[in-house]
C-alpha cells in the first residue's frame, strides 16, 4: 500500500524529487536491517517505509513533520540507520534519512564543543577535533555511528566514558523539531545565547531526550546539537602504518595501550574501583573479549597479519602460546593511558602499577609487543574496527546484558553468563566461542562508577538454523535477566503486548509510564513511531 | 558464480555503512572522508554496496521487480571498488563488488538493459570499441611508428593501447611514448597496428555485458599466441585489470605488466636515465584499476564450510582481494625518481583512493556524476597544492581533462609516462 498521492506531492514540494523516493527497492535497501530478523519471522525487513526521505534543513524537517501531522503519516527518523530501531515498525511510514545534513557547523576550541548535524560521524568529527587538540567522544558502535543520535536518541556509552562521559553526558544545546512540528531550541540556544550548556538559560530537556534508552526516533528529530570535546594531546593527524586490513597506529609515548589481566574477578573489581578513585585512564574496555573467551587471541593474530584469513583459526588454536594468552585474557580489559605532559603519563603509568600490584594484576606482555600495541591503540583510539563484531558469519545479537557496579563481576555472574551461552556453543547453531564474549565498559559514565557487559551471540544471518539457534540462545538469556531486573534490546523483537508485558515486569515500570506521558503531552498527534518505550497505564 | 551464490552476503551484510566511506582507520578530515562516489552523489542508501546488498536480497524474494528506479541504483556506481576495500577489513567472507557485478549480468541477461548503454554496445559490437568511434579511427597513435605490427610479425611483449589511447588524439601521445621509451631501451615489442588492435571487454564486462567481454578476451589471446608473445603491457588501468585479473579465467597464461612497472623496472636497472629537472609539484591519483583493483589473479575454486558451529571459512582456502596486493609503489618510484619533481599524497590514496569517476559504464550513462566525481577528486588535488595531478590511465586523464576545462581551473593533468618523457 502505498501513501497517498497528496501526501508524496506535498513531501515532495518540499524537498524536491530527487530526495523523496517510493521506489520499492529504495524503500527496502532501508527496511533491510541488522538484526531484524528476530523480530520479522526469519525476514531481514522491517515493514517497509512508505517512503523515503531526505531533508536538507531543519526547516524541510519540520515541514516533513507537519505534513505527516497532517495525512496521518507516523515519521521516523535515523541518522546513520544501523540497526532495526532506525526503521519504522509499521508500514507506510515517512522514513527521515539524515544524510544529507551532515555538516561540522562549529568547533569551538576554546570552549571545547562542537555544533554538528545528524549525519556527522564519530570519525569526521574526531578527525576534525584532533586538528586542534580535542576528541570526541564515541559510543561503543564506534566511528561510522552519530554523535548526534547517541547524545539524543539511543544509548550512548563507549570505551572512552571512563573519560569522556556518555552520548547523553556530552549534549549541550539542541535544536529539535518536536513531533508537532514546532521548533524547540534546548539550553542557552533557546535564550539566544548560543550553544555551550544543554541546561540553564533556556529550556533543559537533556532527560526527556535520554529517558531509559533515549527516544529511539519516537519522538521527532534532532536537527542540530552541541556536544562537548575533550583534551587530546596526541598527533593532530593520527599517523597510520601497515598494509590493509591490520592498519596500525605508532602513536607518542604519552599515549600507551596495555592489556590487563587478573587471575581473579575479585582483583579484577578491586582494580577498576582504584582506577576509578585514582582518575586515570582515557579509554578502558574488555574490549577484545568480544571475539569469545577461546578464540580471542587467535583472531587477534589473524587481523594483524596481512596475510591470515579465518582459515588459520583452528591451526592457530592448537598453539600453546595462543591458547595461554587467550586464558590470559579471560580476565582482562583494555585500557589507553593518555598523558597531557610526560609528567602525567608517568604518573598514570606508576599509579597502574601500583593498581596491579595491589590487586594481583599483570599487563599481558603478548599484547605490549610493538604490531599488537598499535593495532590495540588504533582500535581503541578510532574505534574504527567495530564491524568486526560481525566477523565471524555476520551476526550478533545479545546474551545476557547487564549493568551494575564494578562488583557485578564477582557477583558470580559473570560465570554464569558464559555457561548460559556455552551452552548453546556446543550445539553448534551459533559459534563455539568458549561462551565468555562478554564485551564491557570499565566505566559506562564519565568518571567512572558502573560498567555494563552484554555477552555476544555470534551466528550467520544468512542460515534460518543459525538464527533460530541465536533466538534461543537470547530468549534463554532473556528470561535469566527479566528474573534479575534487567534485559537487553528484546523490546525491539517484540509485538506490543508482549512488550507491555515485558516493561511491566521490570524492575522499575514507573520510567515507562512517565515515558508514555511524555509522548502524549508532546506528540498529541500520534506522529511519533512506536519504537519509543511507553507502558500503558 | 551467479547472483544466487551471493545471497547470503546479501543477508550476512551488517548494514554498518563502511562502505560509504574510506577506510575509517584513514578518515584525516570532514571533507575528504567519503570513499562511494555513488551514495555521495545519490545520498539514498540504496546506492551503496550494503544498499545494493539489500537490493539484490528485495530481487531475490521477489519484495522487488525491475523498474527504471531500479536500474539506476545499479548503474550509477563505478564499479571502483572502494567499498569492498573498506567491507572487507573487518568482514573475511564478504564481496560486495562481485555480488553488484553479478547484478548486472543478470540484468542484462534478462534483458534489462539500460538505455543509455545500448547504443555504446552496439558500438562495440560493430567496430569493436567503447568510445563511440570508427574502427577506422582507431590507433592514429601509431600509424608512422617504426614497430612491429604483429598482426603479421612476433614479439616477446605486445603493448595495447585501448580504446581511449587508441581513439583520444590528445591522449595518444601517451601510448606513442610508452612504445617509444620500452622500444629504445631495447624491449622487443610490437602492437596489434591501427583498426585491427581489439577492445580488451573490460568495460562491457564492468556494464555487466559478459558475453561481449569473452568474445574480446578470446580475441586477443589467440591473437597475441599467435605472435608469440609473452609480455602483454598496457598504459591502459582498465587493460591491466581486464587482462591481469579476469583473462586468467578465459585461459590466458601472459605476463600481464602496467606501463609504469615496466618503465619502473628500466629506471631501476639503468636502462632510462634522466638528464632534465622538472622543477613540479605533483600529486598522484591512483587509478582504481591499477590499485586496489589490480592485485594478482589467484585462480580459486572451492566452497564454503563453517567450523567452531558457524564461523564461515573456506575449503581450500580462498583468496582475500582487499586492496593489499594493488599496484601503488612503481608508479611513485618513477615519479620520485624524476629530478626536481615533488610529490605530495592527497588524504585518500592508494588502496583507498578516491575514483575518477569514469568507470563503470558511468561516464557513458551518467555524465554529470562522472563529471561531479572528477571534481571532487580535482579540489582534492587542489587541496594539497599540487599544480599538477597525475595518473596512469587514460581513462582517468580523460575524465580529468574534461572536468578541469569545464571548470577553468588551472590544474594540470599528466599521465606519469608524459613527465618521465620530459625529463629524458
Ligand atoms: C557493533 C555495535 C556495537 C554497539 N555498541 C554500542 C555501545 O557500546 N554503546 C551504545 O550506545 N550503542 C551501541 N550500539 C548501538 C548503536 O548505538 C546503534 O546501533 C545506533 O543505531 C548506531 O547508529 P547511529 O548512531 O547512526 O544511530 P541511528 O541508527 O541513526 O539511530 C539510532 C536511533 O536513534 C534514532 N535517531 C537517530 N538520529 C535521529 C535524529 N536525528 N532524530 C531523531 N531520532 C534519531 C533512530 O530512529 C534510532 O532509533 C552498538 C551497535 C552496534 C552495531
Ligand atoms: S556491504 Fe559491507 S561495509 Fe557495506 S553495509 Fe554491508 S557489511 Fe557493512
Ligand atoms: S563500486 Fe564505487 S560507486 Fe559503486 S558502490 Fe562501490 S564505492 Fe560506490
Amino acid at each position: 500500500m502505498a501513501i497517498s498521492r497528496e501526501a508524496y506531492q506535498a513531501l515532495e514540494d518540499i524537498v524536491g524529487p530527487e530526495n523523496i523516493s517510493e521506489e520499492p527497492a529504495i524503500l527496502d535497501s532501508y527496511a533491510f536491517q541488522w538484526l531484524a530478523e528476530f523480530r520479522q519471522h526469519g525476514s531481514k525487513f522491517m515493514p517497509r517505509a512508505g517512503a523515503v526521505v531526505l531533508p536538507g534543513s531543519t526547516e524541510e524537517v519540520q515541514a516533513v513533520v507537519k505534513i505527516c501531522i497532517r495525512y496521518k503519516l507516523k515519521c521516523k527518523a535515523h541518522s546513520t540507520g544501523w540497526g532495526l530501531y532506525g526503521a519504522p515498525i509499521t508500514e507506510n511510514a515517512i522514513q527521515l534519512d539524515m544524510r544529507r545534513m551532515d555538516r561540522i557547523l562549529k568547533i569551538d576550541e576554546h570552549n571545547m564543543f562542537a555544533v554538528i548535524e545528524p549525519y556527522v560521524i564519530g570519525a569526521t568529527l574526531q578527525a576534525e577535533a584532533m586538528k586542534v587538540g580535542l576528541n570526541t567522544h564515541m559510543i561503543g558502535a564506534g566511528a561510522s555511528c552519530s554523535p548526534l543520535a547517541a547524545a539524543t536518541s539511543f544509548q550512548g556509552a563507549g570505551p572512552d566514558s571512563i573519560f569522556m562521559g556518555s552520548g547523553p553526558e556530552n549534549l549541550l544545546a539542541a535544536e529539535w523539531v518536536m513531533p508537532t512540528g514546532e521548533i524547540l531550541r534546548t539550553g542557552s540556544l533557546g535564550s539566544g545565547l548560543g550553544w555551550f550548556s544543554g541546561d540553564g538559560l533556556g529550556p533543559s530537556l537533556r532527560g526527556i531526550f535520554k529517558g531509559i534508552l533515549g527516544a529511539c526516533g519516537g519522538l521527532g528529530v534532532f536537527t542540530k546539537v552541541a556536544v562537548k570535546l575533550y583534551p587530546w594531546p596526541g598527533p593532530t593527524v593520527m599517523p597510520i602504518e601497515g598494509t590493509v586490513p591490520a592498519y596500525t597506529a605508532q602513536l607518542p609515548e604519552n599515549i600507551r595501550a596495555h592489556t590487563l589481566a587478573w587471575s581473579t574477578w575479585e582483583g579484577y573489581a578491586d582494580a577498576v574501583y582504584k582506577i576509578y578513585n585514582n582518575d586515570i585512564g582515557y579509554i578502558a574496555h574488555r574490549q577484545f573479549i568480544m571475539f569469545g573467551d577461546e578464540l580471542q587471541a587467535a583472531v587477534l593474530k589473524i587481523l594483524t597479519d596481512t596475510t591470515r584469513t579465518l582459515n588459520d583459526l583452528e591451526e592457530l588454536l592448537k598453539k600453546p602460546e595462543i591458547q595461554k594468552l587467550s586464558e590470559e585474557m579471560r580476565r582482562s580489559f583494555q585500557i589507553v593511558l593518555v598523558g597531557m605532559t610526560p609528567r602525567d603519563i608517568e604518573y598514570q603509568e606508576k599509579v597502574l602499577n601500583q593498581i596491579l600490584a595491589e590487586t594481583g594484576g599483570w599487563k599481558i606482555a603478548a599484547m605490549e609487543e610493538p604490531t599488537m600495541a598499535g593495532w590495540s591503540l588504533l582500535y581503541m583510539i578510532k574505534l574504527c574496527f567495530k564491524n568486526l563484531n560481525y566477523v565471524y558469519a555476520g551476526g550478533f545479537h545479545d546474551a545476557m546484558a547487564r549493568a551494575g557496579t564494578p562488583d557485578l563481576v564477582t557477583s558470580g555472574w559473570m560465570e554464569e553468563m558464559r555457561e548460559q551461552k556455552r551452552k548453546f556453543g556446543k550445539q553448534g547453531g551459533i559459534v563455539n566461542d568458549g561462551g565468555d564474549a562478554g564485551m564491557g565498559g570499565v566505566g559506562t559514565a564519565g568518571g567512572g562508577g558502573y560498567n555494563a557487559f552484554e555477552n555476544f551471540i555470534l551466528y550467520d544471518p544468512g542460515d534460518a538454523a543459525s538464527v533460530e539457534a541465536a533466538r534461543a540462545c537470547n530468549v534463554d538469556a532473556g528470561h535469566i535477566a527479566v528474573e534479575a531486573g534487567a534485559g537487553g534490546y528484546n523490546f525491539f523483537f517484540m509485538e506490543k503486548e508482549q512488550v507491555q508485558a515485558l516493561l511491566a515486569g521490570r524492575a522499575r515500570p514507573a520510567i515507562f509510564q512517565w515515558q508514555q506521558k511524555i509522548k502524549e503531552a508532546f506528540d498529541p498527534n500520534g506522529v511519533g513511531d512506536g519504537s519509543y518505550l511507553c507502558l500503558d497505564e | 558464480m551467479a547472483l544466487e551464490d551471493y545471497l547470503s552476503d546479501a543477508k550476512r551484510c551488517c548494514r554498518c555503512s563502511y562502505c560509504k566511506w574510506i577506510p575509517l582507520a584513514q578518515v584525516k578530515s570532514w571533507r575528504f572522508a567519503k570513499g562511494c562516489p555513488s551514495i555521495a552523489y545519490k545520498n539514498f542508501h540504496s546506492y551503496s554496496a550494503g544498499g545494493r546488498l539489500a537490493v539484490v536480497l528485495s530481487l531475490s524474494e521477489g519484495r522487488s521487480s525491475y523498474t527504471d528506479g531500479l536500474l539506476d541504483v545499479v548503474y550509477q556506481c563505478q564499479m571502483d571498488g572502494s567499498c569492498d576495500v573498506a567491507c572487507k577489513i573487518c568482514r573475511y567472507h564478504m564481496e560486495p563488488l562481485e555480488a553488484m557485478r553479478e547484478l548486472r549480468f543478470k540484468l542484462v541477461e534478462e534483458g534489462q538493459l539500460l538505455p543509455q548503454h545500448i547504443p555504446v554496445i552496439d558500438n562495440l559490437r560493430k567496430e569493436d570499441n567503447m568510445v563511440m568511434k570508427p574502427k577506422a579511427e582507431r590507433g592514429k597513435w601509431s600509424e608512422d611508428l617504426d614497430i612491429k605490427d604483429l598482426t603479421t610479425e612476433s614479439a616477446e611483449v605486445v603493448f595495447h593501447g585501448g580504446c581511449q589511447l587508441g581513439f583520444d588524439e590528445e591522449l595518444g601521445k601517451v601510448a606513442r611514448t610508452a612504445v617509444t621509451l620500452l622500444k629504445n631501451a631495447g624491449v622487443d615489442i610490437g602492437i596489434i597496428r591501427g583498426k585491427e588492435e581489439n577492445c580488451c571487454g573490460g568495460k562491457a564486462y564492468d556494464m555487466g555485458y559478459r558475453g561481449e567481454f569473452i568474445k574480446y578476451a578470446e580475441n586477443n589471446i589467440e591473437a597475441w599466441t599467435r605472435a608469440g608473445v609473452k609480455t602483454v603491457v598496457t598504459s591502459c588501468s582498465d587493460g591491466y585489470f581486464t587482462f591481469k585479473r579476469l583473462y586468467p579465467d578465459i585461459g590466458s597464461k601472459f605476463e600481464v605488466l602496467h606501463t609504469v612497472e615496466f618503465i619502473d623496472r628500466l629506471i631501476k636497472e639503468g636502462r632510462i636515465k634522466f638528464n632534465k629537472t622538472i622543477p613540479m609539484t605533483v600529486t598522484y591519483h591512483d587509478p582504481c584499476h591499477l590499485g586496489r583493483l589490480g592485485e594478482q589473479y589467484i585462480p580459486w575454486q572451492g566452497e564454503e564450510k563453517k567450523i567452531r558451529g558457524q564461523i564461515v571459512v573456506y575449503e581450500p582456502s580462498k583468496p582475500r582481494n582487499n586492496g593489499a596486493g594493488g599496484i601503488y609503489e612503481p608508479p611513485r618510484e618513477v615519479l620520485r625518481s624524476i629530478p626536481g619533481l615533488e610529490l605530495v599524497e592527497m588524504e585518500r590514496i592508494r588502496e583507498y583512493a578516491w575514483c575518477c569517476g569514469a568507470g563503470g559504464g558511468v561516464r557513458e550513462a551518467y555524465p554529470d556524476f562522472s563529471y561531479w566525481t572528477a571534481r571532487e577528486r580535482i579540489e582534492e588535488a587542489k587541496s594539497t597544492g599540487a599544480e599538477a595531478l597525475v595518473s596512469a590511465c587514460p581513462w582517468c586523464e580523460r575524465n580529468f581533462i574534461d572536468a578541469v576545462n569545464g571548470n577553468g581551473d588551472k590544474m594540470k593533468v599528466y599521465d606519469v609516462i608524459e613527465l618521465v618523457q620530459q625529463a629524458i
